[in-house]
């Protein structure tokens, strides 16, 4: 049975941008979202209490923007870190600051995004990322005189070759049998590769833009 | 008004600097032709009323748009009064919360700083330093080694040593000349008074830290440990999280050990670095400090900061020895380093002021006139920068009015 043709509701369709429009002019920005009472250690805008893990790093450490903002251009080519990452690797891990934005509303610009490269366990990356977990009261900044010292990085012990065995006998037959139906014609002897997958640790920063694109698309 | 004033005190700069180090008590570090502010003054500026432009930034403000630089910069440059630093005060706090505030430029910094000086605002410029989160003002050495020296000039010292504690906190020791007028000041408080309170003596810690890596002598060697033996007091009598928070300072505990090793490498080393005496002297007063009543303030302190005791054993677990447990080794390799040191005549018996007069007297010009050349290198690009800066405005507005023009002859026709 074909479906009567609807009429374009148009009003209503005006409606939603006018909604769209508002929620964006009025979305909450980051100093409303992150803004903490240090009292309670509840956040005012969701009401709710921070995880009780947490309770001891808020009263200890700093966020990130808390450290920027005493700093001339908010710290820009500095290295910071992460109080976790000293506790949890012995080797170097630190973003190096690249681009800042603060956010203007907050009393003490104390909240805002910061972009950064970053380097963990030595490792260092080519591109420039968001930093991840800004506003976690967790953030320690390398003072000057100590960046050399801090970055120094010893050299991981080599690793033994690749080590590539050759595959278990019916394996093998099987292998060379699909590359007979195939039609592949090359001779080589099919071998096993045992060497690890990189993964990477628990803390490793994962990535702001894919997350933003994944709540997104879930809306 | 600011005529006169701005000759009275060139001529007072003149008169008194002439013997760099006047016995008279009119301390002038620094030459006339650093103080001297003709170069700025004779730099090219918009005269711009005051009234338009603050109208202009509160339009924009209640708008909710940003406000640019240049509007900011061409407000401080045209202040003529001491009321109108007040209203530039108030319109530097609005900038540093617009989306702008990053854009704050140098030229308006050091501008600024300038005015206070010239209008004789010290004090505003002083809040506005201490409170630069709320306000941006983040100076360059060239504008730090004025303020300061308007300080020591005017025998303040007490504000002199607060300008000396933002550069330490900013790290902004890069250049010689500010390092020797800090370490000038800290040594001239440091001789007058003698108790602190901890974070004080944290910051005169870091400050004599900072400065003394830099500096490859006597002056920067001494320096380096009593700013390392004032830190580990701290450390031990506060914490280890009292002396990094919120400091320029790595969070490796050991700051009596880092003191030791300094004396070891001026031990061992072949070069004609020597230690003051005083130094030393405050390294064994600090390391008897925090043996002595360590039975007595370790029992009293965690009664008053558990909660803070108990985070302390958290960040330590990994470390085997405490610091308490090595003063005993810490006492023992200091007398033996001391005695090494007096062995080899590397002891120096003058104290860490005169050393840095001297210092001061011998060194100073030299750097002032690279300082100055820098600084006229630094007008030019700003200058530049600043043509640049008008160029790019006049041409958007010229884009803007085209494109209101082009949708008003569409609105017209249509």
């Amino acid at each position: 049975m074909a479906r009567k043709k609807l009429r374009p509701r148009l009003i209503a369709e005006l409606a939603r941008r006018v909604r769209a429009l508002r929620e964006q002019r009025e979305r909450p920005r980051d100093s409303q979202r992150y803004a903490l009472d240090y009292g309670t250690l509840t956040r005012p805008h969701s009401g709710r209490r921070l995880p009780a893990r947490a309770w001891a790093d808020v009263r200890r450490e700093s966020s990130l923007l808390q450290l920027l903002s005493r700093l001339p251009l908010f710290g820009l080519g500095r290295l910071v870190t992460r109080k976790s990452w000293l506790w949890q690797h012995d080797e170097p891990c630190y973003w190096r600051l690249t681009r800042v934005r603060p956010d203007y509303t907050a009393q003490n610009l104390e909240h805002g995004k910061a972009w950064g490269i970053l380097t963990f366990k030595g490792h260092t990356e080519s591109e420039a990322r968001e930093i991840a977990q800004v506003m976690h009261h967790d953030w320690r900044l390398v003072p000057k005189h100590e960046e050399a010292a801090f970055t120094a990085v010893t050299p991981a012990p080599p690793e033994d070759a690749q080590c590539r065995v050759p595959y278990p006998p019916l394996l093998r037959a099987m292998i060379l049998a699909e590359r007979r139906k195939s039609g592949d014609t090359s001779t080589e002897e099919p071998m096993l590769n045992l060497e690890r997958t990189r993964e990477h640790p628990w803390d490793y920063p994962a990535k702001q833009e894919a997350k933003k694109r994944a709540k997104a698309a879930a809306v | 008004m600011a005529a006169p004033i701005a000759r009275r005190w060139f001529l007072l700069a003149r008169r008194v600097s002439l013997p760099p180090i006047s016995l008279a008590g009119k301390r002038c570090l620094l030459s006339a032709a650093y103080v001297d502010s003709h170069k700025w003054e004779a730099r090219e500026k918009e005269h711009c009323h005051l009234a338009d432009l603050a109208s202009l930034m509160d339009k924009t403000y209640e708008r909710k748009l940003p406000v640019s630089s240049l509007t900011i910069s061409r407000f401080v440059d045209n202040i003529s009064s001491r009321e109108e630093i007040d209203h530039a005060e108030y319109y530097l706090y609005k900038f540093r919360h617009s989306p702008n505030c990053w854009y704050l430029r140098d030229w308006t910094i050091h501008t600024w700083i300038r005015q206070c000086l010239k209008y004789g605002a010290q004090d505003k410029a002083l809040y506005t330093l201490v409170n630069k989160v709320q306000y941006g003002i983040f100076p360059d050495n060239f504008t730090f080694n004025l303020l300061m020296d308007s300080f020591i000039t005017k025998e303040n010292y007490k504000d002199a040593l607060s300008v000396v504690f933002e550069i330490m906190l900013q790290e902004a020791f890069e250049v010689p000349s500010t390092q020797l007028l800090s370490l000038y000041v800290l040594y001239h408080c440091l001789a007058k008074k003698t108790d602190f309170s901890w974070e004080e003596e944290r910051n005169f810690g870091a400050s004599l830290l900072l400065p003394g890596l830099k500096q490859k002598n006597s002056v920067g060697l001494s320096s380096q440990l009593y700013g390392y033996a004032l830190l580990g007091k701290v450390e031990l009598q506060r914490g280890l999280r009292a002396v990094y928070h919120n400091m320029p300072l790595l969070w490796q505990p050991g700051y009596l050990n880092r003191a030791l090793q300094v004396m070891e490498k001026v031990a061992s080393s072949p070069e004609d670095g020597k230690l003051c005496a005083e130094a030393l002297d405050v390294l064994d007063r600090a390391l008897k400090a925090v043996t002595a009543p360590a039975c007595g303030s370790s029992e009293a302190q965690p009664q008053e900061e558990d909660s803070q005791g108990s985070e302390e054993l958290v960040e330590q677990l990994d470390v085997e020895e405490t610091e308490q447990s090595k003063l005993p080794q810490y006492l023992e390799r200091f007398k033996d380093l001391h005695s090494k040191l007096e062995a080899l005549g590397k002891v120096e018996s003058e104290s860490p002021l005169t050393l840095t007069i001297q210092l001061v007297k011998e060194q100073l010009p030299t750097f002032e006139a690279e300082d100055i050349a820098t600084y006229e290198q630094k007008l030019q690009q700003w200058h530049l920068e600043r043509v640049h800066l008008i160029q790019r405005e006049q041409e958007q507005r010229e884009k803007a009015k085209q494109e209101h023009e082009a949708r008003r002859a569409a609105k017209a026709s249509a």
